[in-house]
């Protein structure tokens, strides 16, 4: 009778506990957060967060937010991104814990991770119960930019991805069509290939000159950087030789696309080569040029969104509002150009609250919110995101910008990330500026091949080898 | 009673035998000071000087000791002399016109001139800016959409003219050096400036009466009573222009390819970018033992150790 009794007891406690849980797992990781994170109030927690409209997210938005609701200060150190990588490494190697939460460009994660840099995040992510909402983020920012050597150290945060740009009322114009299919042979669609962009390029900027353009591109080398690691696989380039480490990037698809990448700026306005985000975004806006190429931000600027906002005053006025079509580049596989994802200093001396902000943030709730932020440059990266009912009420043609970005997400090309990443793309950056100086492709690219092959030689090939086979392994590092 | 007696608490005088002598109390007294400038000065030579022959790179635990492998690498080092090259161009072209321009400007306003101290605060103006700001002007000012330069070599030419100062390698070594002499010329004026209006003007007036004409009166009088100060300036803007970073980085970043790079634009990829600490203190310590030897050889050249 005792045994039934305790047995009874034990069932009891058994369901209760489960009820319990279930309770507990049935609130939203945001919920969570803030619930766990009141433990730490009175406590700062500093964040490196990228410089200039990207921190206005924390510093006005999310900061004041979780204060308020945990008693938790946030402290943002406004870094420049070409910076950030040095100061997380030097405040890591100097141990001053002066950080406790990062932002870190997934490209990074094998230094910073390889390092001891970042804490790793999976008993975390099991304590705060967070697995089921972190699933939920986007396959393609999911799979490859959280991970190193199958530990987590990071959240995807940013759906930074390239996305074709275009002027859908010229398409549509009946005289352009006309003209175009006496120039060109062929009707006038939004090119899905390169060989069809050059041809659309030029026949526009013929048919629509001398003042508007068929196309302009970001040309400065770190932009141009990555559009060629984009170019070069879409057309069916590989970086390395995956058995012998070798470099790969002076083959025949390398040279065809720097060759093509120089005679492209031909029909594109004077000067292109030294144009950087701001002035492509400004000869778009202007209605200067028909089709371009960029991050997520244009689409909306474009649309006209957040343009009241004084601290996009410096964007220029959209003269194009309603008239942007949004596609993905030719080729169909966009660079998920840089990026962000949220990290713990492994010199944090407040982990579990730096954590809970970085929960809190990526959180399914939270997250939303803030990339609706209008002077924010986070970019939907979550299923969620791209199907919310508000989002797609934003402007008139939301629902094709988000349907880009979901097309986006599903096809995007992972930066090349390796040991010590920055060295390979130095070499490239590089090799960019030289081909706007007028040098030969082909010794361009057997220059740089050489330069990595050093590159690797002295960081170990064998060492560098296991890295890029695991970074080659993943979904998005190909075209599959 | 001397310095080395005291009194006690009853007032009986004691002979206290004296724990330093007086004639060193000055030096002890400048030890902390000394102790201070050392630890400021020197310990950060010496660690590098460490630093240089180890193996740390920021991305690496490894820091053990290599010897002389860092050294030996500058030699292969093709890219670092190609920097060092393309620093002495740089300085070779633009020291000797920073002078001489800033001494044709410092003899104009010799003369007594209507506004002379206004025009002379808004000459030296670019000096005062910082160079990296100075950069990113002049990197506007030479680009081709918003760019003014371009726009005013059009209206001569009568047709739209496009150069890419900041990409054309036959354009980007013309920029950086217009914009360093933009910014530093003032400086050499104002030196020279000060140092000619310091010349015996009876000696002048004298040669003038003798029937010397300008060029041998400047030769022969004013070139010598201003060499001392003149010097000086060549040697400070000479070093300066060796150390030359943040106009070029803000103009080309080096480029095109590393066309541009200058020894401390090198200096700074392999030490920030690149993360090869030891490498670069390796950079540094050559950059140290050259310019040591350059200025040495200009000090006794110049005759400014006499």
């Amino acid at each position: 009778m005792d045994l039934l009794k305790r047995l009874a007891w034990t069932a009891a406690a058994a369901f209760l506990a489960a009820g319990t849980a279930s309770a507990a797992w049935a609130e939203s990781a945001a919920d969570r957060a803030v619930k766990e994170a009141q433990k730490y109030k009175g406590q700062t927690i500093t964040i490196v967060w990228e410089a200039g409209l990207q921190s206005l997210d924390p510093l006005n938005f999310s900061g004041p937010l979780w204060e308020k609701l945990t008693g938790i200060k946030i402290k943002v150190v406004e870094v420049q991104t070409a910076e950030m990588f040095t100061k997380i490494m030097q405040e890591y190697r100097a141990g001053t814990g002066a950080y406790d939460a990062l932002n870190v460009i997934p490209a990074w994660m094998p230094d910073l991770a390889g390092a001891g840099a970042l804490e790793v995040l999976d008993p975390y992510v099991a304590k705060y119960g967070y697995a089921d909402e972190l699933q939920k983020i986007a396959a393609t920012y999911r799979d490859n930019q959280m991970m190193v050597d199958g530990k987590i150290y990071g959240f995807p945060d940013d759906g930074d991805v390239f996305v074709m740009y275009y002027r859908k009322d010229i398409f549509a114009d009946p005289k352009v069509q006309e003209a175009f299919k006496a120039k060109a042979g062929r009707e006038l669609t939004v090119p899905k290939t390169w060989k069809e962009f050059g041809e659309t390029g030029k026949a526009l900027s013929d048919i629509l000159g001398p003042d508007r353009y068929g196309a302009g591109f970001f040309r400065q080398p770190p932009y141009t950087m990555y559009m060629f690691q984009e170019r070069f696989r879409n057309e069916g380039g590989k970086f390395f030789d995956a058995a012998s480490m070798k470099a790969a990037i002076n083959s025949d698809v390398g040279v065809k696309v720097l060759t093509e990448m120089r005679a492209e700026n031909k029909f594109m306005p004077p000067g292109v080569e030294q144009w950087g985000f701001v002035e492509n975004l400004a000869a778009f806006m202007s209605g200067q040029t028909a089709m371009t190429i960029s991050w997520p931000p244009y689409g909306r600027w474009a649309a006209g969104y957040g343009m009241d906002e004084k601290a996009l005053s410096w964007v220029p006025k959209s003269t194009i509002a309603g008239k942007v079509g949004y596609a993905m580049p030719p080729g169909g596989h966009p660079e998920l150009a840089a990026g962000f994802a949220l990290s713990v200093a492994s010199t944090s001396k407040n982990k579990d609250a730096a954590y809970l902000f970085i929960q809190w943030l990526n959180s399914e709730d939270i997250s939303l919110q803030r990339v609706k932020l209008p002077t924010a440059l986070r970019d939907p990266f979550r299923e969620s995101h791209f199907t919310d009912a508000g989002y797609l009420a934003l402007w008139p043609d939301a629902k094709d910008y988000l349907a880009a970005l979901q097309a986006g997400s599903k096809t995007g090309l992972l930066d090349l990330s390796l040991l010590q990443t920055d060295k390979y793309e130095e070499v490239l950056r590089q090799s960019i500026s030289k081909l706007w100086a007028g040098d030969d492709p082909k010794t361009i690219l057997d220059a740089a091949a050489a330069e990595w092959d050093a590159i690797t030689k002295k960081i170990g090939v064998d060492k560098q080898k296991a890295v890029y086979a695991n970074w080659a392994s993943k979904s998005g590092a190909y075209p599959q | 009673m001397n310095g080395a007696d005291s009194l006690d608490w009853n007032g009986v005088l004691h002979n206290r035998p004296s724990r330093m002598p007086d004639r060193f109390f000055k030096y002890w007294i400048l030890v902390p000071a000394v102790f201070l400038l050392l630890l400021i000065g020197l310990f950060p030579l010496i660690y590098s000087l460490l630093v240089s022959f180890q193996q740390i790179t920021m991305t690496d635990y490894d820091t053990s000791f290599v010897g002389f492998v860092n050294y030996a690498a500058l030699f292969e080092d093709l890219r670092l002399w190609q920097s060092i090259l393309h620093t002495l161009i740089i300085t070779a072209i633009a020291l000797p016109v920073e002078l001489l321009l800033g001494l044709a400007m410092a003899q104009l306003f010799l003369e007594k001139i209507p506004g002379r101290q206004i025009f002379i605060s808004l000459i030296v103006l670019p000096t005062v800016i910082s160079p990296i700001v100075a950069g990113a002007t002049w990197r506007l000012l030479f680009d081709q959409s918003y760019g003014p330069v371009n726009q005013i070599i059009g209206w001569f030419t009568g047709t739209n003219v496009v150069l890419l100062w900041t990409i054309t390698p036959k354009l980007v070594y013309p920029a950086i050096i217009i914009c360093e002499i933009w910014q530093w010329t003032p400086f050499m004026f104002l030196i020279l400036l000060a140092a000619l209006s310091n010349v015996d003007k009876s000696l002048t007036e004298a040669a003038e009466l003798d029937g010397a004409g300008f060029w041998r009166t400047f030769f022969k009088i004013v070139l010598p009573a201003i060499w001392p100060v003149m010097a000086i300036a060549i040697l400070i803007r000479g070093v300066d222009l060796v150390r030359t970073f943040d106009v070029i980085w803000a103009l080309t970043s080096g480029g095109p390819g590393t066309m541009t790079e200058t020894i401390s634009i090198y200096t700074y990829v392999q030490g920030f970018r690149q993360f090869e600490s030891s490498y670069t203190a390796a950079i540094a310590f050559l950059i140290v033992a050259l310019m040591t030897m350059i200025v040495t050889w200009a000090i006794r050249r110049m005759g400014l150790a006499q």
